[in-house]
């Protein structure tokens, strides 16, 4: 009459338990679901049906309540179909009473298609995840099965229904899902030897690296803005497996997970810049990670960035100061994170060649101001290195050098972060040198002795506000860390003030 | 041809016609050395058909009588270079104009003449107003290195010789009498100031030559000739600064005039200029913007070097003065990539470089290009 199945749901990525109450009296024929479904959970009822009939189960023609306790909280998404369908199985007689015990330490999850085979679903990873310390175990979809294998819980994958029941009925065994160890990929087909010249830029962006400083580029089309950005990625030290661990956690709650293991390259993201300001931070009636979330612990590149509308220019505020977004509804909030390194690019004007050796650039001024402007004083403040690229001329381009490869540099950069790791007695991202606190700043980046005239000489002859000495400070540190220097030293701030052009009084001459 | 015997026969050419230049530089370039000429007898000269009988005669007995050895040997003690048209150092924009002098007798550098430079001439009689005017322009300009050519006269000339001197800057003086012969008397000091702070004093006459009336306006000529504009500060209508600012429209150069107050004497020739169309000339400034576009850029690079920011290079580290080296040469400038393919410094010493060179005032960056201010 009454059946109860254990199953798990999604808020934001943590996942929490539900139970499929199924009821069954005698009544007029029905079907209700209560417990706050969407449509998709609605719909299960048909995708049930049809399901447990072509797998050679009848449903009971009776009055069917289904309840997803907790009742007030809202259920989206297609898994609760297979806890469903046990349940109902389960209330009308059809299961064993040898099964009660299985039923009462199993989670089940999956999508089931008409003919009565399981789907893999959406967000396996974050609600599995739900379960560590427990001793529950789990019964997953067999296309999510390396998805579940990494969460450390133990799970069966199941094909079908039909084997599912027969699992429970004991007459089968399901194959448990088998963890492979983690290794961190990187991508090689991109390096930056492909890229001739550009010597500054490249340097700008070891330094980004290292630091997880944010970074702008500027420049003409064709400079090589793009194909910098693509190759930044390889300079960032290989994910950790808790990093891929919380990576993989996001790309699961938006179905992304493809069949393997963890996510285990840094994450790229590259929206078009007419994305809506909800698909690049999260949100939706049903909130999902946003751009920002799906680059976390990566990188996000965001070409064109005057482009971007500005409300989504705007929403980024959150992500690029506390590193995770709060997406609120009224009925709950939740808050996804997003620490990624932003590499964004720029045209110096509207058409593109302002500053272009041979090209002449057509703009007015107040085109090219308004061009800028898009780009606001606090997105501009938490981006911490602006870097100009250069059109090159034929002759140039031909002598210039093919420079470093990846691994080059990615070693340099590397040492750089084990340096910051050890001051800040951290590890990951978040020991990096663009988070440093005021604190930190005071400890660590001390100015050296005949350096404040470098400073005073920016601020005066160059223009530079208080507050982008601090970034600069905070940039020089992480060139001293490159150079494997304790002291922050003259030069490294000399090149620092490179770094912040966008700062620099003549900035309106470009 | 003897170059010794030549530069004799040059000094008697020149002494016999320095009234007639354009008539001696007719005779030259028709037999092709000076020697040639002074060889010609009256009825040679009458026969060209350039000179009277009279005149003719008159030329041929002042070659004859004038003693060239004693002059070259006079010219030798004294330290005064001759400059005839064939050398290297003659003025090549004196040279351009319709009649140059035959030769040049120049005390101090004579290697500079090319600079820019800016003649500033006005009364012997100035207002104060004048005077202050004169001097603060003068010195405007050797600041942005600009040489400043004048008369060596009383009054405005002598304002105008003296700010540039004081502010370490060249200035020419072009006398209307023989170098020996410094007229007026008084302005021997400033003369031999001039020499010493790198410029020159400069004249067409003999040594021995003593100022006379008709003698100033044929230097007149000199002063606009070596310059590339004419500033007329004070002065009459019938003035020698009128008669400056003449010659400088035949040859080709900019004038400007200072404005004076309408009534007083002095404004007179000014305020005639500026009516027709001379420009109005308040400060350097005003001057410099009439040069022509490639004199003002060297003008920014040679004003570096002869101001303050002489100062700053001399103290740039030597990655800064590489970096520095590498910009004078490029009229455009280079930007970031450029800096690091042209030149061997790596991105951390060119950074530095660039800051230095930024901190100190010598470059800015347009448009991505950092380039010589």
């Amino acid at each position: 009459m009454l059946a109860k199945i254990l199953t798990l749901a999604l808020k934001g990525i943590d996942g929490y338990f539900v139970s499929a109450e199924v009821f069954i009296s005698s009544g007029l024929p029905s079907y209700n679901v209560v417990g706050l479904p969407d449509a998709a959970v609605k719909e299960a009822r048909d995708r049930v049906m049809a399901a447990m009939r072509m797998s050679g189960f009848k449903v009971p023609p009776k009055r069917i309540t289904v309840n997803l306790a907790p009742a007030e909280k809202k259920k989206t998404g297609t898994h609760f179909d297979l806890p469903i369908a046990i349940g109902l199985l389960s209330a009308s007689g059809n299961l064993g009473t040898e099964t009660a015990e299985k039923l009462k330490k199993t989670v089940f999850m999956g999508e089931l298609a008409l003919d009565g085979s399981i789907r893999p679903v959406a967000g396996i990873l974050p609600m599995l995840m739900a379960l560590r310390g427990s001793s529950f175990q789990a019964i997953v979809p067999s296309g999510n099965a390396s998805e579940a294998a990494v969460s450390g819980i133990t799970c069966f994958q199941a094909d079908s229904l039909k084997q599912a029941i027969a699992w429970l009925n004991g007459s089968c065994e399901l194959v448990p899902c088998g963890r492979k160890p983690f290794s961190a990929a990187k991508d090689s087909s991109l390096d930056f030897a492909d890229v001739k010249g550009q010597l500054f830029a490249k340097r700008a962006m070891e330094i980004a690296a290292a630091g997880f400083h944010n970074i702008l580029l500027i420049g003409p089309p064709g400079s090589g803005k793009s194909m910098l950005a693509r190759r930044f990625g390889g300079l960032l030290p290989p994910m950790t497996e808790s990093e891929a661990l919380e990576t993989t956690k996001l790309y699961s709650v938006n179905g992304l997970v493809k069949p393997g293991s963890l996510i285990g390259s840094r994450p790229f993201r590259e929206p078009h810049h007419t994305i809506s300001d909800a698909a690049l931070i999260g949100g939706g009636t049903n909130p999902h990670p946003g751009e920002v979330s799906l680059a976390h612990n990566g990188v996000l590149f965001l070409d064109e960035f005057p482009e971007f509308s500005r409300a989504a220019i705007e929403s980024m505020r959150e992500p690029l100061e506390s590193w995770k977004v709060t997406v609120s509804r009224v009925r709950e909030s939740v808050a996804y994170p997003a620490r990624f390194l932003l590499v964004a690019a720029m045209n110096p004007c509207p058409c593109g060649y302002l500053g272009h050796p041979t090209r002449e650039c057509s703009c007015t001024p107040l085109q090219v101001s308004r061009y800028r402007s898009r780009i606001s004083g606090p997105i501009l403040d938490r981006i911490d290195i602006h870097v100009r690229l250069a059109p090159m001329r034929y002759e140039d381009w031909q002598a210039a050098p093919n420079g470093e490869r990846t691994e080059q540099i990615a070693a340099r950069v590397l040492k750089a972060i084990e340096i910051q790791h050890k001051r800040y007695g951290a590890s990951g991202a978040s020991a990096s040198n663009a988070f440093m606190s005021a604190k930190d700043m005071r400890r660590h980046c001390k100015l050296p002795q005949g350096a404040s005239s470098v400073l005073e000489a920016a601020m005066d002859r160059l223009g530079f506000s208080a507050r982008s000495l601090d970034k600069i400070m905070k940039v020089a540190r992480t060139i001293a860390d490159l150079a494997a220097s304790e002291e922050i030293k003259k030069e490294h701030i000399m090149e620092a003030v490179q770094y912040r052009i966008m700062d620099k009084s003549d900035y309106g001459g470009f | 041809m003897n170059a010794d015997n030549e530069i004799l026969a040059l000094l008697k050419l020149n002494a016999a016609l320095f009234f007639n230049s354009d008539k001696a530089d007719a005779l030259l370039s028709h037999y092709g050395c000076a020697e040639e000429v002074i060889k010609l007898t009256a009825a040679d000269l009458f026969a060209e058909g350039i000179f009277t009988l009279d005149a003719a005669a008159k030329a041929v007995k002042a070659i004859r009588d004038f003693n060239a050895e004693e002059e070259l040997a006079l010219a030798e003690k004294n330290g005064i270079t001759i400059l005839s048209r064939t050398c290297p150092n003659y003025p090549r924009r004196l040279s351009a104009i319709y009649d140059p002098p035959a030769l040049l007798y120049v005390k101090g550098s004579h290697d500079k003449f090319d600079m820019p430079a800016a003649g500033i001439v006005g009364t012997r009689q100035p207002s104060p107003y004048g005077l202050r005017l004169a001097a603060e322009i003068a010195a405007g300009l050797v600041n942005n290195g600009i040489a400043i050519a004048s008369g060596l006269a009383r009054g405005i000339d002598s304002a105008a010789h003296r700010a540039a001197v004081s502010a370490g800057g060249i200035t020419w003086a072009a006398l209307g009498s023989g170098l020996l012969k410094i007229y007026p008397p008084e302005n021997r000091r400033l003369a031999s100031e001039i020499i010493d702070s790198g410029g020159a004093i400069i004249s067409e006459y003999p040594l021995q030559y003593s100022a006379r009336p008709a003698s100033f306006p044929r230097r007149n000529r000199i002063i606009s000739g070596l310059s590339m504009a004419v500033l007329v500060a004070e002065g009459s209508f019938k003035s020698g600064s009128m008669i400056t600012a003449r010659c400088a429209l035949e040859q080709g150069r900019e004038v400007l005039a200072l404005p004076g107050q309408a009534g007083n004497k002095n404004a007179q020739g000014p305020n005639y200029l500026i009516k027709n169309g001379a420009c109005l000339a308040e400060t350097a400034d005003d001057i410099i913007a009439c040069l022509p576009q490639e004199v003002k850029i060297s003008i920014k690079n040679r004003a570096c070097l002869i101001s303050k920011k002489k100062n700053a290079i001399e103290n740039l580290s030597q990655d800064a003065a590489a970096l520095y080296a590498l910009l004078s040469k490029e009229e455009n400038g280079l930007n970031n990539d450029e800096i690091l393919l042209r030149g061997t410094m790596n991105v951390p010493q060119a950074s530095a470089a660039i800051f230095e060179l930024e901190a100190s005032g010598l470059i800015c960056q347009l448009a991505g290009r950092y380039v010589i201010k």
